[in-house]
């Protein structure tokens, strides 16, 4: 009983903050979502006085405006491409770099996971800005390759304001959450199980893929999720690198906050995005389940 | 130095005790020297915070805030925030500078008879360029055909920007077709939108923030922007020593003008100071140094002969009775959903 409490009193703390500052806000959202705007912005009043007294002044029409019109879904599935892209990519790039740490000898690791930690002792905004010079048309990286594509008579290509400048530096900003779970789960991995492999004559790309790839699924789950999902609410990539079609689904919402000072439909596209995005988790947590079992 | 510093801080704290006048500003919108004279003059602290657009003051006031003694607000911000109460009218005895504003922008239709505000300074909407581009490509200057018309923007593919902003974007594509910048007809609104996404293939991209660098770096050569962005852009070419020159002019079919007013907030603690330090910015001297810093539109008569004579005779700074200009109204909320679904179709296709 008294272990209880003292769980209770170091828990406590934490799921006080989540409820004030996660589930509260939530609520208010969703609530906000089916409001009326209010005519200078914010929202409108909740309860409606006239003759027949107080009653509620709720509506569907922000939901209503979202599905009238296809292009907020269109919207919706270019940022789940982006964000599925980026997933890939941090993926592949991530694992053998995982590997190669967890790999290496222990008075090493601890100083390259520093290593990749790195980048965020600086802003995160100065980090997409030096990608607008790494990119820009002046750039060693952009005068390079199109020399390149000069000598086979290919047009320039521009590299800033594309959605390739959008994508390459959401891998960028991405990339240390996909490393670090896989290299905790990947460095816990017995060493024996692949001699043991070994002996029974498994080659190394065997080895790979019977023993340290499934024994790694936990970590690549842990790393898809906090890839994928803050991906789909980023606004200042595209922002800032972005080009005329770069806009994102988290522009849009930023946008009905503040430009269009439509409050409700603002928050109408963020739970859409939030159910849209824990039905994708489900299904792919389903699917993931499934193999891990069907694996055991 | 250091234990001078020490002893100074001690001596000074007391004169600055409780005495705070918290001004909320646009970014980079006043000179320091000014600060430190009214600091003096007032014999109060001047605590500043900053928004860097209309949007964000009033999400700001939305969301509570409180706590500021003067806003500068633009007109239709201002407007908005007449009608939702939440100014203090200004005593006219306390503001007797107020003399000095050109009438032309005083009585604006956002504050009748200037109940609450007094005009600080303004901008105007134009295009930017890369003098020496536009020359060589035989483009002209002086029109926003040169940003819509397909027939020059070809010659400058992917070099342009334009502002990312819905009202200035479809302002300027309104001017161009003829129609008033505040024009509210939707069938006006689709041909502008035609016209956007006609040009838009030739753009480079919709930025509000980075095209000042762009421009002055020579990656961008021609924008859609605001005159103080230009001038910036300019004098930051000319400390780079760069080849090439800035240039910015009002096109010919009008342009939107935003006049930044200054207000006192409804919750402002020290209403006394803030008098105090409107007046003050009334001051000739004192408001035609934002202008020498900025290249700011000044709206104040007494101010014009302080002002450095390569500005002043700037017609897209100090634009003549000729140039058409118009201050952008606010849109009610029915019509802001139109054109912002409007926007946001320029942005996905």
């Amino acid at each position: 009983m008294t272990r209880n409490i003292g769980k209770w009193l170091i828990s406590g703390p934490p799921v006080f903050y989540l409820a004030v500052f996660f589930v509260i806000p939530t609520f208010i959202m969703v609530l906000a979502s089916f409001r009326h705007a209010g005519e200078f912005g914010g929202l409108a009043p909740i309860f409606l006085h006239d003759v027949r007294g107080a009653h509620l002044n709720l509506t569907l029409e922000s939901y209503r405006e979202y599905f009238s019109d296809f292009i907020y879904s269109r919207l919706f599935i270019k940022t789940l491409i982006y964000a599925l892209v980026t997933t890939f990519f941090c993926l592949v790039t991530a694992y053998p770099l995982a590997l190669l740490i967890a790999g290496s000898e222990k008075r090493h690791r601890d100083l390259l996971v520093l290593l990749v930690i790195l980048p965020f002792w600086s802003n995160f905004l100065i980090r997409i800005y030096a990608w607008m010079i790494i990119l820009g048309p002046q750039s060693a990286l952009s005068v390079g390759l199109n020399g390149f594509l000069g000598m086979f008579g290919i047009e320039p290509v521009g590299l800033l304001f594309t959605p390739f400048a959008v994508v390459l530096c959401l891998i960028y900003v991405q990339l240390p959450f996909m490393v670090l779970p896989l290299y905790a789960n990947l460095e816990k991995h017995d060493p024996a199980l692949l001699d043991a492999a070994q002996d029974l004559g498994a080659n190394s790309w065997q080895r790979f893929w019977r023993i340290t790839f499934p024994l790694s699924l936990p970590g690549v789950y842990a790393g898809i999720a906090l890839v994928f999902i803050p991906v789909l609410g980023i606004f200042a990539v595209p922002d800032i690198l972005g080009g005329t079609g770069g806009i994102m689904i988290g522009n849009l919402i930023k946008q009905e906050f503040l430009e269009a000072r439509d409050w409700p439909f603002g928050s109408a596209l963020s739970i859409i995005l939030t159910l849209g995005a824990l039905c994708i988790v489900g299904v792919a947590a389903m699917v993931a389940g499934r193999t891990v079992k069907n694996d055991a | 130095m250091g234990k001078l510093l020490f002893i100074l801080f001690f001596v000074a704290a007391p004169v600055f005790a409780g005495d705070e006048l918290h001004l909320y500003n646009w970014n980079n919108y006043i000179a320091p020297e000014t600060v430190d004279r009214f600091e003096a003059y007032c014999k109060c602290r001047v605590v500043q915070d900053y928004y860097s657009d209309n949007e964000e003051l009033l999400a700001k006031l939305a969301a509570g805030a409180k706590g500021y003694d003067i806003l500068v607000p633009t007109g239709n911000a201002l407007a908005s925030l007449i009608r939702q109460g939440a100014l203090l009218p200004l005593d006219r005895k306390l503001v007797p500078n107020l003399k000095n504003i050109n009438p032309a922008y005083l009585d604006t239709a956002f504050d009748p008879g200037n109940r609450y505000s007094a005009p600080y300074a303004y901008t105007t909407t134009l295009i930017g360029y890369n003098v020496e581009k536009m020359k060589q490509l035989g483009l002209p200057t002086d029109t926003w055909a040169v940003i819509f018309d397909p027939k020059y923007l070809a010659r400058v593919k992917g070099r342009v920007t334009v502002l990312d902003s819905q009202r200035e974007l479809m302002a300027a594509a309104l001017k161009y077709l003829g129609y008033s910048a505040n024009d509210t007809d939707e069938a006006h609104w689709y041909s502008a939108e035609k016209l956007i996404l006609r040009a838009k293939p030739y753009w480079a991209a919709f930025n509000a923030s980075s095209y000042i660098k762009e421009l002055t770096v020579g990656n961008i050569w021609l924008v859609h922007g605001y005159s103080n962005d230009m001038f910036q852009a300019r004098m930051d070419a000319r400390a780079a020593k760069r080849k090439f020159t800035i240039g910015f002019s009002l096109p010919k079919e009008g342009a939107v003008l935003a006049l930044d007013n200054m207000v006192i907030h409804k919750y402002a603690p020290r209403p006394d100071l803030a008098h105090k330090f409107i007046n003050f910015m009334l001051d000739g001297k004192n408001s035609s140094e934002l202008t020498n810093m900025l290249g700011s539109g000044n709206p104040n008569l007494a101010a014009l002969k302080y002002v450095d004579p390569e500005i002043a005779s700037n017609p897209a700074i100090f634009p003549g009775k000729e140039s058409k200009l118009e201050m952008l109204q606010d849109l009610d909320m029915e019509k802001r959903r139109v054109l912002n679904r409007l926007w946001i179709k320029i942005k996905i296709e």
